[in-house]
């Protein structure tokens, strides 16, 4: 296993965010964390990360991660918080290379180019990053996330926090892509907290879904994505339906009257027609 | 050719640039002065002959040259500094100034001046002619770490809260020192208004010796913090994700900005806008790479330091304008024009 | 002090130092009561540079000005190229006028003068320095006895009357004069006493206490003529003293300078003095 949580509780400001949570990562296993805003999703994956402090046990390769020294933990542990601010006038290079600190700037590096032409980036290579938009800074943070662990000997451990919220679907696509097929052929560990259930259906191998702090499912998209579980998680009525590309799709229902809907009038508005 | 890929300069050529600036400036600041020298005598003093003046080898190598490093130095520090608070605080406005470290470690530096006979004595008897820079450097460490702790909320710098404290540091430091200036005799007021005005024109061998081994030190370790701190404009948790040690890297930068402008403040006085100029124009021309800004930060901001105090010490010859005023008057305009023609911090 | 100027003059000599070993010294005055002598003694041509605060006479605007007296430039000093300095035991920094003194210049640090025995001492000093000592000892005889004859007239009061003694420097602010300063010192020397008690130095003037002194009478000392606004100060106005016209507003530089002006100075404050029956009824 490159990843053990075992019953791993976090406390913010007294109330409990996440609370005796247990589960498994083995290497290649692309594993997608589901569930209603403040369910406690990102909590955990920052105490995983090493941003909070937690109660119980958090084991990278079988080792307590308060026992890795911060420099080691690096090259085996990649993080891509929800949001990353660059206020200063770096270029998108400059972020990516700050992944591999072993490299000198300047110096050309293969993996940063292909990891930026993977992420369809490398064209922006020389941009500075506070002038381009929300979704180029989301790609070029996930190439810098890669470009820390992807040549790592040993077990490697990748934890996203919706790194897809601000791409198109294209990018969308092409971004989840490319994470499942390094964690694939690299044998890397994806733990990703997503909140596209379709996304997630479409490219993970395993579903957990937390709600309040809790662990509440954990399974195949199959198993997990079912009309009864949407109800009682998030609370919305939604078709599953199986498509013939081998995985369900969530569609929601409209609530309220589907059709002809009639707005009241305003008395003050029919007055002055 | 000097312009790099991204539309900025390179780094080598600029280094040149910054090198030559900083050879002419010594130039001029050596061989300029209210008091004239020819220039024979100039060259007779350097290759160590005698010279027609009697005095060239005094004006030159024990008023000039001191000046002109302690100067360097000075500048040097205030800009690296204003860089490394940029970074950690991940602020453009973050400057000495500005969050009250100069302010605290000059108000330490007065409190030895007018305490130093009466409450203070033990502490001029332990630290002899150390006694101000190390009161100084204990004077700003102290505030950095004040501004960083009332700023910082769970891993999150609020910049508003930062500016804030800062302006609340610094109006208790000023009512600190107005009080202490209360208090203090004439002779001791004497020595108070070299602080608050800022000046090098007592500069001498002596305040190298006393100021140049922190000013130094705070130098060369500096660049040692370049990549964490670029890892600090990502945000505090990013630095702890790349492997470094977030607490002991802001302490280490705390410690530096507390040490150099510390011992800045105690051989040079109140110098602005250096620290909140110097390395914004650095990264608008170069980028923000603290592996690019530190060290050029320095060159910039010792040759700019060094023309100030020249030209302040020939415009009104054969009085001097106080550098620090110096500083702020060409400071100042020059940053709004700088803000006015950017868009990007 | 003659003895003192030939050594230097030997010594510029052995320097090389150009042509003025036979002319007459290079002077720089760093304190206005200094200059003011050497104007009183005819000496002005010697000047070549003098502070800031050497404001009096008017010719004085035409010298190069070196800075404050408390910041003395090194290299500014020396530029005029003099041969002797002198200046108040308030100049400073230090470091500069161990380097000028180095450098070839004379450098003389005299004493602030807070009695008029000091202030006649200190213009016998500078003459000497300059080579009149017999000029100087002249004027100061003659200072002497004008001074005596305001201090007899002082004497015959009774009761030394009380003094409000406030300096008006900056804008909008003033400031009491304490123990230990030269106005407390022109006090004394005209025989009167400060009303205010229990500052030391210059202090910002607190409104109520100016009220609560009741003075006889009112010495105002103004840094650049015209700056003492009564308008903004009620409660001034509103005292006995000043309504009863014991009142004096005049340069800070003649009041506080304790120069060869001391006499003016001194006549100027006794002045307006109460006479002693006034100072009588006042106590009632």
């Amino acid at each position: 296993m490159v990843l053990c949580v075992n019953n791993v509780s976090v406390s913010l400001e007294r109330s409990r965010i996440v609370d005796g949570i247990d589960c498994q990562l083995k290497a290649g296993e692309l594993l997608m964390l589901l569930g209603p805003n403040g369910a406690g999703k990102s909590t955990l994956l920052k105490a995983i990360s090493g941003d909070l402090p937690y109660g119980g046990s958090v084991t990278l390769s079988g080792r307590e991660l308060g026992q890795w020294r911060p420099e080691r933990l690096a090259r085996q542990r990649a993080v891509m918080p929800q949001r990353v601010e660059v206020n200063f006038p770096l270029t998108v290079e400059e972020v990516v290379q700050l992944g591999r600190p072993k490299i000198a700037s300047g110096r050309s590096d293969l993996v940063v180019d292909e990891l930026m032409n993977e992420l369809d980036i490398g064209h922006l290579r020389h941009r500075l990053v506070p002038g381009l938009s929300g979704g180029e800074q989301q790609r070029l943070q996930l190439a810098r996330v890669l470009a820390q662990i992807i040549d790592s000997p040993g077990d490697r451990l990748l934890l996203l926090d919706e790194c897809t919220s601000a791409l198109d679907p294209a990018h969308q696509q092409m971004v989840l892509d490319l994470v499942r097929r390094l964690a694939k052929a690299e044998g890397m560990a994806v733990l990703a907290v997503v909140h596209d259930l379709n996304l997630a259906a479409q490219f993970a191998d395993r579903l957990l879904v937390m709600k309040a702090g809790r662990l509440v499912h954990e399974g195949s998209a199959r198993e997990v994505l079912t009309p009864e579980l949407l109800d009682t998680v998030y609370g919305f009525t939604a078709r599953v339906v199986e498509l013939e590309e081998g995985y369900p799709m969530v569609v929601p229902r409209r609530r309220g009257p589907s059709s002809a809907y009639t707005a009241p009038v305003n008395p003050s508005c029919r007055q002055a027609s | 050719m000097i312009r790099d890929a991204a539309g900025r300069l390179g780094f080598a050529p600029s280094l040149v640039v910054a090198l030559l600036a900083a050879a002419l400036v010594a130039l001029v600041s050596i061989t300029s002065g209210a008091y004239p020298l020819a220039l024979g005598d100039i060259l007779s003093v350097i290759i160590g002959r005698e010279a027609s003046d009697p005095v060239a080898s005094m004006v030159l190598l024990e008023v000039r040259m001191p000046r002109f490093l302690l100067g360097f130095l000075v500048g040097a520090v205030l800009a690296v500094s204003g860089a490394l608070l940029q970074g950690l605080f991940r602020n453009p406005l973050a400057d000495p100034g500005l969050i009250g470290v100069s302010a605290g470690a000059s108000l330490a530096a007065i409190a030895v001046i007018v305490l130093g006979n009466t409450w203070l004595g033990g502490w001029l008897a332990m630290t002899g002619e150390w006694a101000l820079p190390i009161a100084a450097f204990l004077g700003g460490s102290c505030t950095v770490l004040l501004a960083w702790r009332i700023a910082n909320r769970s891993g999150q710098t609020a910049v508003a809260t930062l500016l804030l404290a800062g302006i609340a540091i610094n109006a208790v430091a000023g009512a600190a020192t107005g009080l202490l200036t209360f208090y203090a005799n004439d002779e001791e007021l004497r020595s108070l208004t070299f602080w608050t005005m800022g000046s090098l024109g007592h500069a001498g061998w002596d305040d190298l010796l006393v100021g140049a081994p922190f000013m130094l030190l705070a130098l060369l370790a500096a660049p040692w913090l370049a990549r964490p701190l670029d890892a600090f404009l990502l945000g505090e948790s990013v630095v702890g994700h790349l492997g470094y040690r977030t607490d002991t890297v802001k302490k280490a930068a705390i410690l530096v900005v507390g040490l150099g402008v510390g011992a800045a403040v105690a051989v040079s006085g109140l110098i602005g806008f250096v620290g909140l100029v110097v390395p914004h124009l650095v990264r608008q021309l170069l980028g923000a790479s603290h592996r690019v800004v530190l060290p050029l930060s320095a060159l910039v901001g010792g040759t700019l330091l060094v023309a100030a105090d020249s030209l302040a010490r020939v415009v009104v010859a054969p009085a001097e304008l106080p550098i620090g005023l110096m500083m702020a008057l060409i400071g100042g305009p020059f940053f709004l024009a700088l803000l006015l023609r950017t868009k990007v911090i | 002090m003659i003895s003192r100027l030939l050594v230097w003059l030997l010594l510029a000599a052995a320097f090389g130092s150009s042509a003025q070993a036979g002319d007459s010294p290079r002077v720089v005055t760093a304190d206005g009561a200094i200059t003011e002598i050497v104007y009183r003694l005819g000496l002005e041509s010697l000047l070549v540079g003098v502070d800031t605060t050497s404001g009096y006479p008017e010719q004085t605007e035409s010298l190069p000005k070196i800075g404050y007296l408390r910041a003395l430039p090194f290299e500014g000093v020396l530029a005029l190229k003099p041969d002797l300095l002198i200046t108040s035991e308030q100049a400073a920094p230090a470091e500069n006028l161990e380097r000028l003194a180095r450098a070839g210049v004379q450098v003389e640090k005299l004493p602030s003068a807070r009695t008029p025995e000091a202030a006649l001492e200190r213009i016998v000093t500078v003459g000497g320095l300059l080579g009149e000592a017999e000029k100087a000892e002249v004027l100061a005889s003659e200072l002497r006895s004008k001074i005596n004859r305001i201090q007899q007239a002082s004497a015959t009061r009774g009761n030394p009357p009380t003094v409000l003694f406030i300096l008006a420097a900056g804008n909008h602010s003033v400031m009491l004069a304490g123990e230990g300063t030269s106005a407390s010192a022109l006090l004394d020397a005209v025989g009167a006493v400060n009303a205010v008690s229990g500052i030391q130095g210059y202090k910002p003037a607190n409104r109520e206490a100016i009220l609560a002194s009741r003075p006889d009478a009112i010495v105002i000392a103004e840094s650049t003529p015209g700056q003492f606004e009564i308008g903004s100060w009620p409660e001034v106005e509103r005292l006995d003293a000043w309504q009863s016209g014991h009142r004096l507003v005049a340069d800070g530089m003649l009041l506080l300078g304790f120069g060869p002006r001391l006499p003016d100075a001194m006549a100027a404050v006794n002045e307006v003095l109460p006479a002693p029956s006034n100072v009588a009824a006042n106590d009632s």
